[in-house]
């Protein structure tokens, strides 16, 4: 049963780290508009300041590489050993190592930035705005994301009603485990909610002096985001109703972590088909762009995080990866980097307590069969 | 409509939207009766202060190309006033841009013909 643990952690960080890295370090990177976070510029290929890009970009994909490789080698190897408190530690660790591959992206993107300014590159300042789709550009039918919440909130409901005894059901799982599952899955599924709504508010691309273009352009992206939004929404939801159900009639753990490593595969096939998709988008509107877009590269710490003070954006499109980022100078930004450092160093640490105070063997040998 | 806004530009942002939206009306690229964008929503998606539209638009009610209401938003007026006379100030304008070309060594004929393009 233990090898279920493994195949589900292997499935979340391998595709994970492999979609970074794709993402992340371009194999053509004469071709994109961006380049490790940093917009593309004719000097970047031309003389002397040609082969020092060059050599910066062949540098960060090295390391992000070496990275990827690493963390996969990793995988691999872990999934092959036997899982006690230990390597399960190991395999959580893992998940955060996926953060070590923005570190040669991150010194790319500050070498790209000077060399800008060695090559004597700056900032034109211009901006484009098209008033013609202002606010009327929008993908996301509120009521497709609004659905397999309710359906999730029916579910969460259902099982508390079960575990309290108000419905008289003989639930084979333990006390209160169905209730924890349900809000787990209700609480992602209510939290992606405003996420999709931030995205379809983006600010509308302007790539052209067609307004059409535009529109469909901004459409397009906004869509894919929608999407991936709507699905990942109801298999959540689904698969919160198919816990419930397994739960009051089996407190097999095999049927949870089988359940478990099937949302885990169904997310991963979702999170791909939309970088796929948005990548089409971006193939496909390639040849209709004319105009430049707006060069902030300033604004982005090591080309991850957006800090613009005479922005009043809160909500951005990220630089590395797919989806939004916010602006942490906006004060909403600022709270919302705060709470999400806190969460991340605070699991860390967390995890690592429990690692070495030996509760992760407890955990391992209760559960064992 | 494409708005350029330049942050180096000597012009404050509220007169370069303002000249765009003008020239933009001009060239009937806005039509009379088109809505404009709300304060809030063009102040968004240019990511300026709410204000600095404010400003532009009532700058651009106040000389007569857009009408506002609570209810309809701003839009562009279907008739505007054409008093048939230069104002002072674009007097000004023209002929600082005549005295440049002049001694840019553009000819009368080069700058009658840019006038014909752009009327």
């Amino acid at each position: 049963m233990t090898w279920l643990i493994k195949v589900i952690m292997f499935v979340c960080i391998v595709p994970t780290v492999i979609l970074m890295y794709m993402l992340g370090f371009s194999r053509n990177p004469g071709r994109k508009k961006m380049i490790l976070g940093v917009r593309d510029n004719p000097k970047f290929h031309e003389g002397e300041g040609g082969k020092k890009f060059d050599a910066i970009v062949d540098s960060a994909r090295k390391g992000g590489l070496i990275i990827t490789a690493a963390v996969v080698i990793m995988s691999i190897i872990m999934m092959f050993m036997p899982v006690n408190g230990t390597t399960l530690l190991t395999w959580i660790l893992l998940v955060f190592a996926l953060f070590l591959v923005v570190v040669p992206y991150g010194k790319g993107n500050t070498e790209l930035k000077n060399l800008k300014k060695e090559l004597g590159i700056t900032k034109s300042g211009v901006t484009y705005t098209d008033i013609t789709n202002t606010n009327v550009v929008h993908a996301l039918k509120l009521p497709w994301i609004f659905l397999p919440n309710a359906l999730a909130l029916i579910g969460t409901v259902a099982a508390v009603l079960i575990d309290l005894g108000v419905i008289g059901l003989d639930v084979a799982s333990e006390k209160y485990a169905l209730t924890l599952m349900s809000i787990s899955f209700l609480f992602v599924g209510v939290i992606m909610v405003p996420i999709a709504i931030l995205m379809d508010n983006t600010r509308n691309m302007v790539i052209s002096r067609d307004s059409n273009i535009n529109a469909n352009y901004s459409r397009a992206k906004k869509k894919t985001w929608a999407d991936l939004f709507i699905a990942m929404s109801w298999a959540n939801a689904l698969c919160l109703i198919a816990y419930d159900i397994v739960l009051v009639f089996t407190s097999s753990e095999t049927a949870v972590l089988a359940g478990t490593v099937l949302y885990s595969a169904v997310i991963m096939a979702i999170v791909i088909i939309g970088v796929i998709t948005q990548q089409q988008v971006e193939r496909r509107y390639d040849r209709d762009t004319e105009l430049e877009l707006q060069d902030d590269d300033d604004n982005w710490i090591l080309g991850l995080f957006y800090y613009n003070p005479n922005d009043t954006r809160l909500n951005v499109e990220k630089r590395l990866g797919y989806g939004g980022t916010v602006n942490v100078a906006h004060p909403a930004g600022k709270v919302i980097m705060i709470i999400s450092a806190v969460i991340i160093i605070g699991s860390i640490v967390f995890l690592i307590y429990m690692g070495a105070t030996g509760q992760f063997d407890e955990s391992v040998m209760i559960n064992k069969p | 409509m494409i708005i350029r806004i330049d942050e180096y530009s000597d012009v404050p942002i509220y007169m370069q939207i303002r000249n765009q939206i003008v020239m933009g009306i001009s060239s009937g690229e806005l039509k009379g009766g088109e809505q404009l964008p709300t304060v809030r929503s063009l102040a968004l998606e240019i990511g300026i202060n709410t204000m600095t539209v404010s400003k532009t638009y009532q700058l651009l009610k106040q000389e007569g190309y857009i009408m506002t209401d609570r209810k309809n938003g701003a839009r562009v007026r279907d008739n505007i006033a054409q008093s048939g006379v230069i104002s002072e100030e674009n007097k000004t304008e023209l002929r600082r841009i005549v005295s440049e070309s002049r001694l840019s060594g553009v000819s009368k004929e080069t700058l009658k013909k840019l006038i014909d393009e752009f009327y």
